[in-house]
């Protein structure tokens, strides 16, 4: 359990550094490697999406804010705080129902999705986020669905990781900041190293946390299912396709559920996905056609069920069991188009304006 | 990597049990939260809850162990009392059918259509026990008020310009037909429950604007 890395992805520890090591480094012992955070590109990877789903909602829901979460709601923040004096959840909107102040609140949500999606200040953008995310859904907890869950847990994870240490815009500071790479920096105080070790074993917890949220989350969903008549007789997928409230395109969802074979299939494939994930995870082509097969479930379900910040954040969540190698694919990729568009600041060693610098000092674990 | 100092070595060690060991016990208690009921979860109930509640709620059984296979009709209608106080009951509004058609050719359905409505009835039903001698838990009030005002939102203040005195819902299970292949028959006629009238006052309508 203290060692999260076969749960990642088992390549999610970065590769040993280029150029020639620092002459006081040696050869670190096994466990180590847990002071140094690892699976950098997922805590990334969910890090932006995360971001984007509950900015994207934010944004969304801009107009309907003060029905959802502020002073024209139903939920009047008089029995929102009759609730909250039984739940105890924690809101920055439980004492003041102040017009300026839920407005406060709620764009400073949004700048705090914006900056997260940066990577801006990661570490105190990511603690806003959880903060204000947390505090718009518990003043009205009411209007929430599977994806506000996500986010909720997703954003406390989240501000316990350094999501920032790569693809931000952080990142790219340090680089510019030490122009040759951390190899080449003297090595840092002991006090200073310790506390980078702290927060990067904090890293690690909260990534394997997060990592095993997303495996709870299908096996839930997954066995019950096993339980459910429809789901066993194969015509499950047929009735979420036929609620009012589901269906956006019911010329879409009628072609969906009208043939018998692929309803059945769909009912089942999906089934057997869920309940299948948690065990792929000790294959990894298995567990990558898995991951890649519930994303496109997801994003079919974003058009055909109208939910597509429910979908963006499941995928954000499963993102953090992409492999590091696809991963970097899609940096190069994602560089190479910013390449071309002629976005990319002048070409350092670590690329075009350090974007895709390598996590800072002390954050280098070698698969031991 | 560096060679660490003994002070060092001891507040690594301790902070790395620490975390190993409150992240244990953190997915543990998760893991009897989202679990089927069992001897553990029972007996370390008040422990699980703890950490679960409120931040860590997880409700992962989206469509399970089956999906839901109604549509769930919310109508409402008020009284309402002319100047010579003659009282007259209006015709029944579909708010659900309002929120069907709001979600309806919409890509990014809202959450005031997609949810509110829908959530507040949840809620509503499962703080109204209807067994026998079932007695309302202290959250029926609060469900009774928001499904009241979500409603008087939509109704406004009057209605033929008369002053609204009550409101009254009712709810209608329409059983979505099985898929055209399926043998099953069943009546897709709303099975409707009447829910007894509220009185309206100006409180109720305090911040709907």
């Amino acid at each position: 359990m203290s060692d999260p890395v076969p749960v990642l992805d088992r390549d999610a520890a970065e590769p040993p550094p280029a150029g020639p090591p620092a002459p006081a480094e040696r050869r670190p012992g096994r466990w180590e490697v847990l002071l140094t955070p690892l699976a950098a590109h997922q805590a990334a990877v969910v890090r932006i999406g995360v971001a984007l789903a509950w900015g994207g909602f934010l944004l969304r829901e801009w107009p309907h804010r003060r029905v959802l979460y502020g002073d024209l709601s139903p939920w009047s923040s008089d029995l929102s705080r009759q609730l909250l004096a039984d739940t105890h959840a924690f809101t920055v909107l439980g004492r003041s129902s102040d017009r300026w102040w839920f407005e406060l609140v709620y764009h400073l949500a949004i700048l705090a999705s914006a900056a997260l999606l940066l990577g801006w200040r990661t570490r105190a953008s990511s603690v806003l986020f959880a903060v204000t995310a947390v505090s718009l859904q518990n003043r009205n907890i009411l209007v929430g669905d599977g994806g506000d869950n996500v986010v909720h847990l997703m954003a406390i994870y989240l501000a316990l990781t350094r999501c920032g240490l790569v693809w931000s815009l952080d990142a790219r500071r340090r680089a510019r900041r030490s122009p040759a790479g951390p190899a080449a920096g003297e090595q840092p105080g002991e006090v200073r190293a310790v506390l980078d070790a702290l927060a990067s074993m904090l890293h690690n917890c909260a990534m394997l946390v997060i990592a095993v949220q997303v495996v709870l989350i299908y096996s839930t969903a997954g066995w019950y299912k096993i339980q459910g008549s429809r789901w066993q007789d194969g015509t499950a997928v047929y009735y979420p396709l036929h609620l009012g409230y589901f269906s956006p395109w019911p010329a879409l969802s009628g072609l969906l559920g009208a043939g018998l074979l692929t309803t059945v299939a769909l009912s089942y494939g999906t089934v057997v996905a869920q309940v299948a994930f948690p065990f792929t995870l000790a294959n990894r082509r298995l567990k990558n056609v898995l991951l890649a097969l519930m994303m496109a479930e997801h994003a079919a379900i974003a058009v055909t069920l109208g939910l597509p910040f429910f979908s963006l954040a499941m995928i954000a969540a499963d993102a953090v069991f992409l492999p590091t190698g696809a991963l970097r694919r899609l940096e190069r990729w994602a560089v190479g188009l910013l390449g071309l568009l002629g976005l990319a600041g002048p070409a350092g060693p670590a690329g075009p304006a350090g974007l895709v610098e390598r996590p800072a000092e002390g954050s280098r674990p070698e698969s031991g | 990597m560096r060679v660490w100092s003994v002070p060092a070595r001891v507040v690594l060690s301790v902070a790395a049990l620490g975390l190993a060991a409150g992240t244990a016990l953190f997915l543990a208690a998760l893991f009897l939260h989202v679990a089927p009921e069992n001897a553990v979860s029972r007996r370390y109930r008040a422990e699980v809850d703890a950490v679960v509640y409120p931040e860590f709620e997880q409700n992962w059984k989206l469509f399970a162990p089956n999906p839901l296979q109604q549509n769930v009709m919310v109508d409402a209608r008020v009284q309402t009392i002319a100047g010579d106080g003659r009282i007259t009951t209006r015709d029944w509004t579909g708010l659900t059918a309002q929120d069907f058609a709001a979600v309806r050719h919409n890509p990014a359905p809202s959450h005031v259509d997609q949810n509110l409505l829908r959530r507040a009835w949840d809620f509503y039903d499962a703080t109204h026990p209807q067994q026998d001698g079932a007695v309302a838990g202290p959250r029926a009030k609060l469900a009774e008020e928001y499904l009241k005002r979500i409603a008087l939102q939509r109704i406004g203040r009057t209605a033929g310009g008369e002053r609204i005195l009550q409101i009254q819902f009712r709810v209608g299970a329409r059983t979505v037909a099985p898929p055209p292949w399926s043998p099953e028959q069943v009546s897709t006629d709303p099975d409707y429950r009447e829910l007894p009238w509220w009185p309206v006052n100006e409180d109720d309508y305090r911040g709907l604007a």
